[in-house]
């Protein structure tokens, strides 16, 4: 992190989702993206933002970065080579 | 016929209400069965009792409606399932169980090898009253071991790497306890508020925050009952390989100092600080008792 972060190839949208929802969401979006592309994430409260980064991470991808903005967060994950 | 005899007493075949027919209970190391046990319980449920099983809420199956002169028959043929008799009574009980790694993203700890451990060792062995283990792999509590006489809640010590931190701030969002604040762009822990339940370490996108020690809590004298109460915790990070022995002393303790029927939970009220330093005495002071 602090580096440079690669332009997004998708961004997605889940603030009005709730568990199990968000991380669904996120999965089958990073589905359709190649290992290294970036999809960025928008949430908001407490519960994605505990559930969406750790679920990211024990599937093999990389959270690069967690912007704020406002009462929502931006996560900007990388997809893994093996997922 | 001396086996049979024996099981008996350790009470795993209940009397029911109706004349002649007792209820088989059967336990479950932390709520797994095989497939194969499974069809065994059906067909064995079928054969010897009514048709019906009914699930403990101690992660235990129940056969109910045996005849008492069947006793002996179903017995061998659960043996031979590798189906574990159950108890009830003054005795300690299955050790109930979450989930555990194999399938809960949350679990801290191995959770089964240690519930192996302590059903091995203490499985329906005669104290003052009942007394009920719980394993939990998170401070989640899933499986709720605070409501058990001795409770085993894993945890984890989050440590700090701060050249790793990009001071994003997600683990101040995420904790649960409010135990983190960003000052000067890097997360400050306060560890007196936290959970150990290491919600920073799994979302930390640059795993600044890692593993220092992880173990199990220890939370003692919780039940539910007609007079419930939960647990108290009284010591932090002890490794799966030192529990067992550490319940051997709380059994012994409890057994020395219980009136009548007294649960663990009753004797911790009715003694106060004399329970801890009776603890502690029993095990020589090796070990820190107070959190």
């Amino acid at each position: 992190m602090g580096g440079v972060i690669p332009i997004p190839k998708a961004f997605l949208d889940i603030t009005g989702d709730v568990c199990p929802l968000t991380f669904v969401k996120t999965k089958l979006r990073l589905e359709e993206l190649a290992p290294g592309d970036v999809l960025e994430v928008r949430l908001q409260g407490p519960e994605p933002l505990q559930n969406v980064p750790r679920s990211a991470k024990e599937e093999g991808h990389r959270v690069l970065a967690v912007k704020h903005e406002g009462a929502c967060y931006h996560l900007f994950i990388q997809k893994g080579e093996q997922s | 016929m001396t086996t049979a005899y024996h099981e008996l007493e350790k009470g795993g075949f209940i009397k029911q209400k109706q004349k002649d027919r007792y209820c088989m209970r059967l336990r479950t190391i932390g709520g797994n069965l095989s497939v194969e046990q499974l069809a065994g319980i059906i067909e064995l449920a079928g054969k010897y009792g009514q048709g019906q099983v009914h699930l403990t809420t101690r992660q235990g199956m129940e056969i109910p409606g045996v005849a008492f002169q069947d006793y002996r028959d179903i017995s061998r043929e659960l043996k031979k399932l590798d189906l574990l008799p159950g108890t009830c009574g003054p005795r300690v009980r299955a050790v109930l169980a979450c989930a555990g790694p194999d399938t809960c993203g949350h679990a801290l700890t191995g959770v089964r090898p240690l519930v192996e451990s302590l059903d091995a060792r203490f499985f329906a062995r005669e104290a003052p009253n009942k007394v009920k283990i719980g394993v939990s792999g998170c401070p989640n509590s899933c499986s709720k071991p605070q409501e058990n006489d001795i409770g085993l809640v894993g945890a984890v010590e989050p440590q700090f790497e701060s050249g790793r931190c990009a001071g994003c701030g997600l683990c101040v969002e995420v904790c649960p306890t409010g135990a983190l604040v960003l000052a000067g762009g890097r997360p400050r822990i306060d560890r007196e508020r936290c959970l150990n339940e290491g919600d920073c370490i799994a979302g930390c996108p640059t795993d600044a925050w890692r593993a220092g020690r992880v173990g199990y809590h220890l939370y003692l004298g919780g039940k539910v009952g007609r007079f419930p109460a939960p647990g108290r915790k009284v010591a932090s990070f002890l490794t799966a390989g030192e529990i067992p022995e550490i319940v051997e002393q709380v059994l012994a303790v409890y057994s020395a100092r219980a009136r009548g029927s007294e649960r663990i939970g009753d004797v911790m009220a009715r003694l106060g600080s004399a329970w801890d330093a009776a603890l502690k005495d029993s095990e020589g002071g090796g070990n820190e008792w107070a959190v």
